[in-house]
């Protein structure tokens, strides 16, 4: 929200700390940050741990600190001992923080990064490289920007295709509707490239399903309240015709639902996307044909493992191939037949991961289009 | 005889008239607009943000503002959804009782986000927008980041039971807009508050307590911004960090389009329920008509200025900051 308000009270925080640090010291004047840190200590022996990411208001980011605090847990320290660079959606406050990190830490940092949006990933890492610290990134980077670019310092980048899984999904719910009828897309944030590829798997999907019509595809923008409303139009406009419902993520799904339920529609076929614990439960009860794991538990954990080992020089980043620096997550399909399963192994119990086993999990180089 | 086409008549009426202005619009595009059902889906879409445009009238009436809505609403969602489940989950069990400690906490909220602005003597607008930060904040802490879900029959009887074809929901929306009407024009309290936005300085003269007034008008507004919570977890079966997200302008923009000045003194119940309304058909008729999605952001925009242009007198106004 207010990003202003959050960097005052940090700068205010880090300015207050100086002052005391150098009063301690029996010094008057205020210090450069990093003079008294315990950065000069810290050979790369002992990198700082940080993950910078955009909130802590959604189950997807703190699964995704949860894998981060695992491995810091891994490898002796305490789940304090990982930082948490919070960029509240603005891509300027995760460039400050992780520089404001990395200068508090002489360069000796290993950072995990989602840069927020895509053109940021640069920056992020030209900030990295010039201290002499390692990042991995998800999510958000140019295409013509690639770790092996960058030397060892922008250790890998991580992301996820969601053409193929939202294609599998689309087809589940097309065999449910009987292969005819008309289907509704609600989206994500127009702009949101993961928003763009589970429309465009919806419509790979429905080449092959000739009887099958896309009445209307709009943004939902990741929301339950706006998906709610934006599904009681489509009922308005298209009435009877909608024979099946594709949405954009979990959180649309449950308001997709909600708007049925108050119109009394039961047994519409429904399938989602994020894998989220509720909505793994209502495929489980059959509310929902599908939805889509893509192990955010995992991808944060590894992540900061990555830049962590890479940092210690268990292994070096340039002397990999180019499929160990740019790689797809795992997607796992969850469907009524494997949904108690998949509970079981990946909710009810959080699975130990080998934080070493960087590549296993993971789904082949990114492929450019 | 009396004309009816005075200047005075036709501010007052313009709201509306731009209200059914936008439904024949609509209509003739597509017919399946008008429809009962359609129109019950448009009262489920308006009925929280209704409570919380109720909510902040008070405030503007008096000439203040106030931007806690969203911390309010998402907190006191959380909030509701927990002591629900924690008083036996379901109504019949004796989960009633979370309904009144909500509106509880929603008076607390209010009373701190008044306090906070009149004694510590800061502005209404940065006193209640760090209020909802602090809200929000809580309502994360709270929640983990996690959705909370409530599964009881009875309570979503206010989005499932349908009388004359419209859920029970919009009955209780509609006896608290008579409630809030009737403290507007009948009561102490609601003549004071256009006493304060009128003049503040006439109204301390003559020997009112602005202060007081202007905390109690927040407590008021924080109860009703309670029951937009309530409503929205009624709505949507659950609750999360974010369930007050976007009520800050669709209710700050409802109020001024159906003719309430931001300046205070001007308007009032009735203003609101109509601005609720308008923007409310805006977002179904477009979808409903079929707009690019592209386009809808920027024509909403563009009827909100016509409606401000139509239903508020700025000749009186010497200037507008």
């Amino acid at each position: 929200m207010s990003t202003f308000i959050k960097d005052y009270i940090e700068r205010e925080t880090i300015s207050r700390r100086n002052f005391l640090f150098a009063s301690a010291a029996g010094l008057t004047t205020a210090a450069m940050p990093g003079v008294f840190g315990a950065g000069m200590a810290r050979a790369a022996t002992d990198p700082a741990l940080a993950w910078s990411y955009r909130d802590r208001a959604s189950a997807y980011w703190n699964a995704i600190v949860s894998g981060g605090e695992a491995f810091t847990e891994s490898i002796g320290k305490t789940k304090e001992d990982m930082t948490s660079l919070i960029n509240e959606g603005s891509s300027e406050k995760s460039l400050a923080d992780i520089k404001a990190f990395l200068a508090k830490n002489n360069g000796a940092c290993a950072i995990a990064c989602d840069a927020n949006d895509s053109p940021n990933a640069r920056p992020v890492a030209e900030a990295v490289q010039a201290a002499g610290g390692y990042v991995s990134t998800i999510w958000n980077k140019t295409d013509d920007a690639h770790p092996w670019d960058f030397g060892d310092n922008w250790v890998s980048h991580m992301t996820w295709s969601d053409e193929k899984p939202a294609e599998e999904t689309a087809r589940i719910l097309f065999e449910a509707m009987g292969g005819k009828g008309g289907v509704v897309h609600l989206g994500g944030i127009a702009a949101n490239n993961p928003a763009i590829e589970r429309l465009n798997g919806l419509k790979n999907a429905l080449k092959d399903y000739p009887d099958i019509e896309l009445l209307d595809a709009q943004p939902a923008d990741w929301d339950t309240t706006k998906a709610a409303e934006l599904m009681a139009s489509f009922l308005t406009k298209y009435g009877d015709k909608i024979t099946g419902v594709h949405c954009a993520n979990d959180n649309i799904a449950y308001g997709v639902m909600e708007a049925l339920k108050a119109e009394g529609i039961e047994g519409m076929p429904i399938v989602a996307y994020d894998g989220n614990p509720e909505a793994v439960q209502m495929v489980m009860d059959g509310q929902l044909l599908a939805t889509v794991f893509t192990n955010p538990h995992w991808g944060g954990g590894v992540t900061l493992a990555l830049a962590y080992h890479a940092a210690i020089g268990t292994f070096k980043p340039s002397e990999e191939p180019n499929e160990h620096r740019e790689f797809y997550g795992p997607t796992i399909l969850v469907t009524a037949k494997d949904a108690a399963d998949f509970k079981a192994k990946y909710l009810d119990n959080v699975p130990t991961y080998d934080w070493k086993d960087f590549w296993g999990p993971s789904n082949g180089q990114i492929v450019y289009k | 005889m009396k004309r009816l086409m005075t200047r005075e008549n036709a501010i007052r009426w313009a709201p509306m008239l731009v209200l059914i202005g936008l439904v024949i619009l609509f209509t003739a595009i597509n017919p399946a607009f008008l429809s009962q059902r359609n129109f019950a889906r448009i009262a489920i879409a308006a009925a929280p943000a209704l409570m919380v445009a109720i909510g902040v009238t008070f405030i503007i009436v008096m000439g203040s503002i106030d931007l806690s809505m969203e911390g309010t609403v998402g907190l006191t969602a959380v909030l509701f959804c927990f002591a629900f489940l924690a008083t036996g989950g379901t109504l019949a069990a004796g989960a009633w009782v979370a309904i009144p400690l909500i509106l509880l906490l929603g008076a607390l909220i209010g009373l701190v986000n008044g306090l906070v602005h009149v004694r510590l003597r800061i502005p209404s607008f940065m006193a209640s927008l760090a209020i909802g930060f602090v809200g929000t904040g809580a309502a994360v802490l709270v929640t983990g980041g996690d959705i909370v879900k409530i599964d009881d029959d009875t309570f979503r009887a206010l989005l499932t039971w349908r009388i004359a074809g419209f859920p029970l929901m919009i009955y209780v929306v509609a006896a608290l807009a008579l409630l809030a009407w009737f403290i507007q024009s009948h009561t102490t309290l609601g003549r004071n508050f256009y006493a304060v936005g009128g003049g503040e300085e006439l109204a301390h003269a003559s020997g009112l307590n602005v202060r007081r007034v202007r905390i109690m008008g927040f407590v008021l507004a924080g109860v009703f911004y309670a029951v937009a919570g309530i409503l929205q977890v009624a709505k949507l079966g659950q609750a999360e960090s974010v369930s007050g997200a976007n009520f800050m302008f669709i209710s700050i923009t409802s109020v001024v389009v159906g003719g309430v000045a931001l300046w205070g003194g001007i308007g009032g119940i009735w203003n609101t329920v109509v601005g609720v309304l308008i923007v409310n058909v805006i977002n179904n008729g477009m979808v409903v008509i079929g707009l690019p999605d592209f386009l809808q952001d920027g024509m909403l925009g563009l009827l909100v200025i016509l409606a401000v242009v139509l239903s508020t007198d700025r000749r009186s106004i010497s200037f507008v900051k």
